[in-house]
């Protein structure tokens, strides 16, 4: 059974339908928050302080957290994640020529600035009823996998990374640093480090070796993804049907002069994040706990198979089986299911906790493919705005809460081997393969001798695990790269050389749904079109789903669930002098890119004003 | 603490025979009105003539970028740099300075490299962050107009619009300065 909470049944031949005999069948209960009990104990000990993190810094755009913390237990009381923007793109689409959603969804996020127009196009495609030519489908791969390989690389050396840096270190845990001075490391054939005191010092922000190369390999990667693309961020060149430009051996030999030269920087992350993840679970397991939460997780997997996506509802199973990441969703740590129209119906939103009003009515019952569907389902939703005055019990947050099957997801690159590896379905196995366990990922030669890499799935989930992941991610991403690539060149060898598909906007109703992923995981566009225009667009970020607030029932969101759960392990002789570093790097674990805002009117509200303010102000 | 003015044209001068090479850049974000007077401006300086050695360029597209591409150049005697702003100051005027290469703490400049990766595109981190890693010219003059209106919309306000000769104007006077030692 693939729903526990929802009432929606399978037969045998996968076709879903409601259990019976239910009067309301989504009909919910909401359960207030309590306070009393945190506040009377504020009142009464010196200890317990309130913690607010406004901005979080270091992460993409506006996140803002509020905890309390208990001092002398070391345990956090209260965890409270604020999406403190509004995004808005949904109302700026709606009534719009659908073919304009791929140049203006784009501009949700700076950060991650083609995989929207790339999930906003997949929805194009699915409604319009066209598929992209294979060699069109490769290019997409292509941009999105050096897209990812940048964005994974400026986590772990520009914005995380400085978390586990020697300024850091002496500033939170002084302990630790003394230790790092006497440690060996243990992958140093990979990064040629001999102690990790000099890890932790190439870590430093700014000066440090490590954190200017990452800052370097950065412009290698989005020279590749611009090489094919022509800008970055917000392409210019992705359309329904395909891409609007030719490539040629030419420029795709200059990809892959790029994209080679990532591959050294890949093994080295490797091997600096085990060294990092080995030496704090040495120095204190307590570690192990920090930013931890149940597994659950999503993903809609990502890089189509050019030989079997044909960017229909229909055959999403099929065609998202065939992707280079499986999607799925991952519950208790088991595997509940990997077909795509199994996770589309599994996701609600709800806005208990958000600024947002309440939207009635339940205008599609079922999918395009007749299952049920909720009336708390992103086709179903309507994005009504209503900005009012922060409560904690109330309302505190832009986000929505996401759920799935009515669970709180956590979603990420991590998650997309993850799922691979538990569904044992990938095709594609010319650089990977997979273990009961594990992906094993041969990264090529380039100045390093070809290396084999092991990602297992791990036995603890935290932030250092999140982390490790984000770095194993970066070869699985080089290696899928490197297979489209091979793709890319026998296709032009073959003359294969289309990369767009011609169409019509179709003037009837139609709904679809683009399943892509973004650096961070779990992207989908939900798009209605009727007379040519939008009738309702909606987007799940993955920030969305992990920044959420509580939901109905008053569960937390992943960043909430996380922090809850993560023990105080910094050093401080007084209160005061406590800085939050274990919170924050539970928080930045997730690599939070919080959908930039922009100038929206909403009749004759003003919702904000600023473009962008994620400015800086509270620095570890 | 501030860090020490960097002056990476040291040892680099070209001969007195070659123009002197100048990068004009509008800085900001489009669609933003007066906030935007600077990608829009870019544009229209494009169609205009100028001596030779001159560059027009859209900076708009985030410190990192500029900084890389600024490595690949030859290196340039002077930058001047446009943009709507809005730094508490009469609206609707020009105001004219030379970059001094102040730099805040480094945790601060940590967090201008933060905003820069993740999209943010900003004068003041374009000026920070370039200063930092030594990748402007010491010679960097800043033409900014104080904004009158910063909400969405893809025209200047009227009074603003009226600034631009004298903002044209500013720069020419700024490329024809001698150089700042």
């Amino acid at each position: 059974m693939c729903f526990k909470n929802l009432p929606v049944k399978f037969d045998e031949q996968g076709n879903a339908t409601l259990i019976g005999g239910i009067a309301d069948p989504y009909k919910y209960e909401r359960k207030d928050i309590s306070r009393e009990q945190l506040k009377r104990l504020m009142e009464r000990n010196g200890y317990i302080r309130s913690l607010d993190f406004d901005p979080v810094t270091r992460v993409a755009g506006a996140l803002a957290f509020h905890s309390t913390v208990d001092l002398k237990e070391r345990k956090v009381l209260e965890a409270v994640s604020m999406a403190t923007l509004f995004r808005g793109y949904e109302v700026i689409l709606k009534g719009r020529d659908p073919r304009d959603a791929i140049f203006i969804s784009s501009r949700a996020c700076g950060v991650c600035g083609g995989v929207h127009s790339t999930c906003s196009a997949l929805a194009i495609e699915m409604a319009f009823g066209i598929c992209p030519p294979p060699l069109a489908i490769v290019i997409r791969n292509l941009a999105l996998s050096m897209e990812f390989v940048w964005d994974n690389m400026m986590h772990l050396f520009l914005l995380a990374g400085p978390d586990y840096s020697e300024s850091a270190l002496k500033k939170t845990e002084p302990g630790l640093w003394d230790r790092a001075l006497k440690t060996e490391t243990q992958y140093g054939m990979l990064h040629g480090y001999t102690k990790m005191s000099d890890i932790f010092h190439d870590m430093n922000p700014l000066t440090g070796k490590l954190y200017l190369e990452g800052l370097e390999m950065t412009r290698v990667a989005r020279e590749g993804y611009v090489t094919l693309m022509g800008k970055y961020p917000h392409p210019e060149t992705i359309v329904p049907g395909g891409v609007s430009h030719n490539v040629t051996v030419q420029s795709f030999n200059v990809y892959l002069n790029r994209l080679m030269k990532t591959f050294d920087f890949a093994k080295k992350t490797i091997g600096i994040w085990d060294d990092i993840t080995a030496f704090f679970y040495e120095a204190n397991p307590e570690y192990k706990k920090v930013g931890t939460r149940p597994l659950n997780f999503a993903d809609t997997g990502i890089w189509d198979d050019p030989d079997s996506y044909d960017a229909t509802y229909a055959n999403c199973n099929d065609w998202g089986e065939q992707r280079w990441a499986t999607p799925g969703v991952i519950i208790g740590g088991k595997q509940v299911t990997t077909k795509l129209q199994q996770i589309n119906l599994g996701i609600e939103e709800f806005i208990e906790h958000s600024y947002y009003e309440p939207w009635s009515g339940h205008p599609h019952k079922t999918d395009p493919l007749g299952a049920p569907l909720s009336p708390y389902h992103p086709w179903n939703k309507e994005t009504k705005p209503k900005p009012e005055n922060l409560n904690w019990r109330e309302k505190y947050s832009w986000s929505t809460a996401p759920r799935w099957d009515r669970e709180a997801v956590e979603t990420g690159v991590f998650v997309r081997m993850w799922n691979t590896i538990l569904a044992k379905k990938l095709p594609h196995r010319r650089f990977l393969d997979l273990t009961e366990n594990s992906m094993l990922i041969r990264v090529p030669k380039y100045a390093d001798e070809e290396m084999e890499f092991e990602w297992k799935i791990p036995d603890v989930w935290n932030a250092f695990e999140r982390n490790r992941g984000r770095a194993y991610a970066i070869s699985y991403q080089c290696v899928v790269a490197y297979d489209n690539w091979l793709k890319g060149m026998d296709l032009l060898k073959k003359g294969a050389s289309r990369t767009s598909t011609p169409f019509t906007v179709p003037q009837n109703n139609r709904m679809s749904v683009g399943f892509w992923g973004a650096g961070r995981g779990w992207l989908t566009h939900h798009l209605e079109i009727d007379k040519g225009a939008i009738v309702n667009y909606q987007i799940i970020t993955p920030s969305t789903l992990m920044a959420s607030p509580k939901d109905p029932w008053g569960n937390p969101g992943p960043y909430e669930e996380a922090v809850l759960n993560t023990p105080i392990l910094e050093e401080f002789d007084k209160p005061e002098d406590y800085k939050g570093i274990d919170i924050l790097r539970a928080i930045r674990s997730f690599d939070p890119c919080m959908p930039c805002t922009t100038h929206i009117y909403a009749g004759d509200k003003t919702i904000c004003q600023e473009v962008n303010t994620c400015a800086c102000g509270v620095e570890d | 603490m501030a860090a020490t003015p960097q002056n990476v044209l040291d040892g680099q001068e070209k001969p007195q025979t070659r123009p002197r090479r100048i990068l004009i850049g509008g800085v900001g974000y489009r669609n933003l009105r007066d906030m935007s007077l600077g990608p829009l401006l870019s544009d229209r300086l494009q169609k205009l003539t100028w001596p030779e050695g001159v560059e027009i360029e859209d900076l708009s597209y985030g410190p990192i970028g500029i900084m890389h591409n600024l490595d690949d150049r030859p290196p340039y005697q002077r930058l001047i740099l446009v943009a709507g702003v809005k730094r508490d100051r009469e609206a609707g005027r020009v105001y004219s300075y030379r970059w001094n290469h102040q730099l805040p703490d480094p945790e601060e400049i940590q967090a201008r490299v933060s905003e820069a990766v993740t999209g943010v595109i900003s004068l003041d981190n374009l000026l920070i962050i370039g200063s930092y890693f030594k990748k402007l010219p010491h010679d960097v003059s800043i033409i900014e107009v104080e904004a009158i209106d910063d909400n969405w919309g893809e025209e200047l306000t009227p009074a603003v619009e009226q600034l631009l000769p004298d903002v044209i104007e500013e720069i020419h006077t700024k490329i024809r300065e001698p150089e700042w030692m």
